[in-house]
């Protein structure tokens, strides 16, 4: 029997709260307001001995900011580190789909074995796998260069890429796919008429779960660069705990996490664009 | 056994006293588990350590807030920052009688005098350590910053040599090739020191803090910019994989860093008395000795010198004559805008 | 569905390529060398040494526990977010959810110090880690879900509704079971960032409490031993377990799901 929709209306503005709200005043204790204290800080002086002036001796300042627009050696930076996380993204990319689609293809039981084994290697720890690959790349020559960086960025956010590329893959018909080939289709049409389309919204999300840390990270060229290999990751790093500068970290931070929230927007926008498939 | 018999004792340490704890935060492997143990017993109570890897990790932390240490390691600069702060609590000499074990020439350290706040604990230096075998074969000089900086001997060395990253300790190893003090703040004596950097940049493999040990124990490494512990212990691991090469370390007679590694009590330490037992147990020679026993740190502690290990005591680097002295100098806390221009001219040096 | 040759091959080079530097550090768990730059000879006193390292131990535990903890948390809250991004598009929530994933780790780390010593004056300790990793995860989370809920059919959910099913009957019989490897696979995802976070844990650990990856990092300076290799190679073969477990005693669960 139909219910009023009245009752419809209230049911789900209710349903609607209860599920936004608790994460949502989750991060907005435990991230808008310290995120906001931080961004506050980007607009103070360094105090004397480091950290942050009380607020009572200074007032508000630009100064971080004149300092980073003053110097085009930090739009330079930035765009270095865009261009190793787009590499990264694009490579992890390579790696990733045809790892999702075999496992997509597998009989059920297989499916949970190699999602395992993907998971796997990361439960030991970060560090110990970096030094690894230091003992790898060592006698191969390639150690402290942009190529290790790439390797160890790619190793390091491989998972992010394959899991939501697997998710997604994993509930489209394959009878689809097969239409289109009954049709006459060839197997490599077939991917990028039926496939890779459907698979966007999955290659979009772990293209940002690469891209975004990749561009914050400073243990992987710290540890795995030569000496030219400085991101932004490192130089806001530095800041916090090399040169005790916060407010120009904090604005460092801030305009690093606006140039992404540029990119996504963007991409957001692109998608919307394309139309969902 | 020797293991067991301290993890035994340490537990029954631990039953008898749960209460009582005093809060240590310290550089890692500063202190042994021996003394840790020894102290644990000696006091009747018990020792946490958290561990930091650099100075400004600890000050970071400190400036955002975090509490709960009793005791601090601080590296000179360090202690000038937290006093100036007020961040110390002043130590109560009547309550460290073995205060008088220490060196003469460290009682009066610029950054406090008269050991108010801080007390001495373990000395190291910034130099250069180098196969000494290789360097040998190749005919060049082990006393001079030059090996890193100079491109004629550089051109030999090409991908073998690596530089702390640490704009403060770079900046002042060519500051004193240059001739400067470390504690200069001349723009113009930064920026030559800036090209004198660029300028060897090409030629080195990278910019390590702690990689260098291993790299140069193994022979990946010719020559490391590095602190004395360090080339102590990758002079010791070399030898004991039995490398045909030998490790060497010397300061440079340009001049170089010195570090005086010091205890510190925080002012919100909650057990200040236990504090003050740790440290007068620390300034008993046997115990004084044991940071440079194990890792090559230089002592300013008198009474802690005959139970040194001959091969630390006798070694130039570590302790080092009068001469050598005179030539060293502590780093100093610069002025928020001279922290300023540094970050950008070491930015520019890690860019360009 | 067929898995061809190139299929196959692309996949296990993959796989050789995430296992490689595993192999390595397995491998050197057993090496008799202090500096672990050559192979010496096989030992297992590393293991020893491990089991008499109460420290070490005691990080490793503590960091399962809040891997464990906050994951689980942190699933919960950012499936809620993923459906709510999907279905209502809150105006405020994107910002809200993808931020912290945007922000560099070191930002928020020491933000979230800050509010927690400053504003809300709380004792640092196992607590604040937990906040900290759940803050940071939600946002992996509920882009994998979103991504996992876009794209799907959406006359499933009309149907359902249509023929008078409430909400919560709709997301426990249509809606949960379609996502459930999203949401499977954004705990994993969690549980990976927790267990080897080190940037945002070192700003909120409290005095006393560390974590494995803090742990180690301080040990960096002292140069790394093989303790370090045997303790990973430990937490690999206990996840390894865990989880054998867990298909067993839940297999339903992942097979409903496909």
């Amino acid at each position: 029997m139909p219910v009023s929709s009245s009752t419809t209306d209230r049911s789900a503005r209710l349903t609607r709260w209860l599920v936004t709200a608790p994460p949502a005043v989750f991060l907005v204790i435990f991230f808008l307001i310290p995120a906001l204290i931080m961004a506050g800080a980007s607009f103070r002086e360094p105090g004397e001995f480091g950290g942050l002036a009380p607020l009572a001796e200074s007032g508000p300042s630009l100064d971080a900011y004149r300092f980073i627009l003053d110097d085009v050696i930090y739009a330079w930076i930035l765009a270095k580190s865009f261009a190793i996380a787009g590499l990264t993204t694009v490579i992890c990319l390579l790696f990733a789909y045809p790892l999702a689609m075999l496992i997509v293809r597998s009989p059920k039981r297989q499916r949970d074995v190699f999602i395992l084994l993907v998971i796997l290697p990361f439960a030991s720890n970060f560090l110990i796998r970096i030094y690894a690959w230091m003992i790898i790349l060592g006698p191969l020559d390639l150690l402290y260069s942009p190529v290790a960086v790439v390797v160890g960025m790619v190793y390091v956010h491989l998972p992010f890429m394959i899991l939501p590329l697997y998710t997604n893959l994993e509930k489209h018909d394959p009878a689809l796919l097969e239409a289109a080939q009954d049709l006459g289709a060839g197997k490599w049409a077939g991917f990028w008429r039926v496939t890779w389309p459907l698979s966007l919204p999955g290659v979009l999300s772990g293209s940002s779960l690469v891209f975004i840390p990749v561009l914050g990270m400073f243990a992987v060229p710290e540890l795995l660069g030569g000496t030219g290999d400085l991101l932004m990751g490192n130089l806001i790093k530095e800041q916090f705990l090399d040169n005790r500068d916060w407010p120009l970290g904090a604005a460092l931070s801030l305009l690093l996490t606006l140039a992404v929230l540029a990119v996504a927007g963007l991409s957001a926008v692109l998608t919307r664009n394309r139309g969902q498939t | 056994m020797k293991t067991a018999l301290v993890v035994l004792l340490l537990a029954l340490a631990r039953l008898g006293v749960a209460g009582d704890t005093l809060y240590l935060y310290n550089w890692n492997n500063y202190i042994s588990a021996d003394t840790a143990a020894r102290f644990e017993i000696w006091c009747g109570c018990r020792l946490q350590q958290d561990y930091y890897s650099d100075n400004e990790e600890m000050l970071a932390k400190l400036e955002a807030g975090a509490t709960g240490y009793d005791l601090l390691v601080p590296t000179g600069n360090a202690v000038q920052t937290l006093i100036r702060k007020r961040e110390l609590q002043a130590l109560d000499h009547q309550r460290l009688p073995h205060l008088g074990n220490l060196d003469p020439a460290f009682a009066n350290p610029w950054y406090d005098p008269g050991q108010r706040y801080a007390v001495p604990y373990a000395t190291t230096f910034t130099l250069l350590g180098y196969n000494a075998t290789r360097i040998a074969e190749l005919g060049l000089p082990t006393d001079t910053w030059a090996l890193i900086f100079e491109p004629e001997y550089l051109r030999k060395l090409k991908g073998k040599v690596t530089v702390l990253n640490s704009q403060r300790e770079l900046m002042a190893a060519a500051l004193r090739y240059l001739g400067h003090s470390i504690g200069d703040t001349d723009p113009e004596h930064w920026q030559a020191a800036r090209d004198l950097i660029l300028r060897a940049k090409p030629y080195w493999a990278t910019f390590s803090n702690s990689t260098y040990i291993k790299d140069l124990a193994i022979g990946n490494i010719w020559v490391a910019h590095g602190y004395s512990n360090d080339m102590f212990r990758a002079r010791e691991d070399a030898r004991a994989a039995g490398r045909p090469f030998v490790i060497g370390f010397a300061i440079p007679k340009e001049g170089a860093v010195l570090a005086v590694d010091n205890f510190v009590i925080h002012k919100a330490a909650r057990r200040p008395d236990l504090a003050h037992r740790f440290i007068d147990f620390m300034l008993q020679g046997e115990n004084a000795a044991d940071v440079s026993n194990l890792i090559g740190a230089g002592n300013p502690n008198r009474a802690a010198l005959p139970a040194i290990r001959p091969e630390v005591a006798g070694e130039a680097a570590i302790f080092p004559p009068p001469e050598t002295l005179r030539r060293l100098e502590m780093l100093r806390d610069l002025e928020p805008k001279q922290r300023r221009l540094m970050s950008r001219l070491w930015t520019e040096i890690k860019v360009k | 569905m067929k898995r061809g040759f190139w299929l196959w091959t692309a996949t296990l080079a993959t796989y050789a390529f995430l296992y490689l530097p595993l192999a390595v550090v397995v491998l050197f768990s057993f090496n008799d060398s202090e500096l672990n730059a050559s192979w010496v000879g096989f030992t297992t006193r590393w293991y020893g040494k491990l089991l008499g390292d109460a420290g070490m131990l005691q990080a490793a535990a503590n960091s399962l526990l809040i891997a464990i903890v906050s994951s689980t948390i942190a699933t919960v809250l950012g499936t809620m977010a993923g459906i709510s991004l999907h279905r209502w598009h809150p105006r405020f929530m994107p910002f809200l959810v993808l931020t912290p994933v945007a922000m560099p780790e070191i930002l928020l780390g020491v933000s979230l110090l800050l509010f927690f010593r400053q504003v809300l004056d709380l004792t640092l300790g196992l607590l604040s880690i937990l906040v900290a990793h759940i803050t940071f995860s939600i946002g992996f989370v509920a882009i994998i879900v979103r991504a996992r809920l876009a794209g799907m059919d959406e006359s499933i959910f009309e149907a359902a509704r249509d023929l008078g099913a409430t909400p919560w009957r709709t997301f426990t019989r249509v809606t949960f079971p379609l996502i459930v490897p999203g949401i499977v696979a954004g705990f994993l995802m969690s549980f990976t960032l927790s267990i080897d976070d080190f940037v945002i844990t070192f700003f909120v650990a409290g005095v006393g409490v560390a974590t494995l990856p803090l742990q180690i990092y301080s040990m960096i300076k002292v140069a790394v031993t093989l303790e370090v290799n045997a303790i990973s190679t430990l937490l690999m073969a206990l996840t390894l377990t865990l989880i054998a477990l867990a298909s067993r005693f839940a297999p339903d669960t992942l097979r409903k799901a496909s």
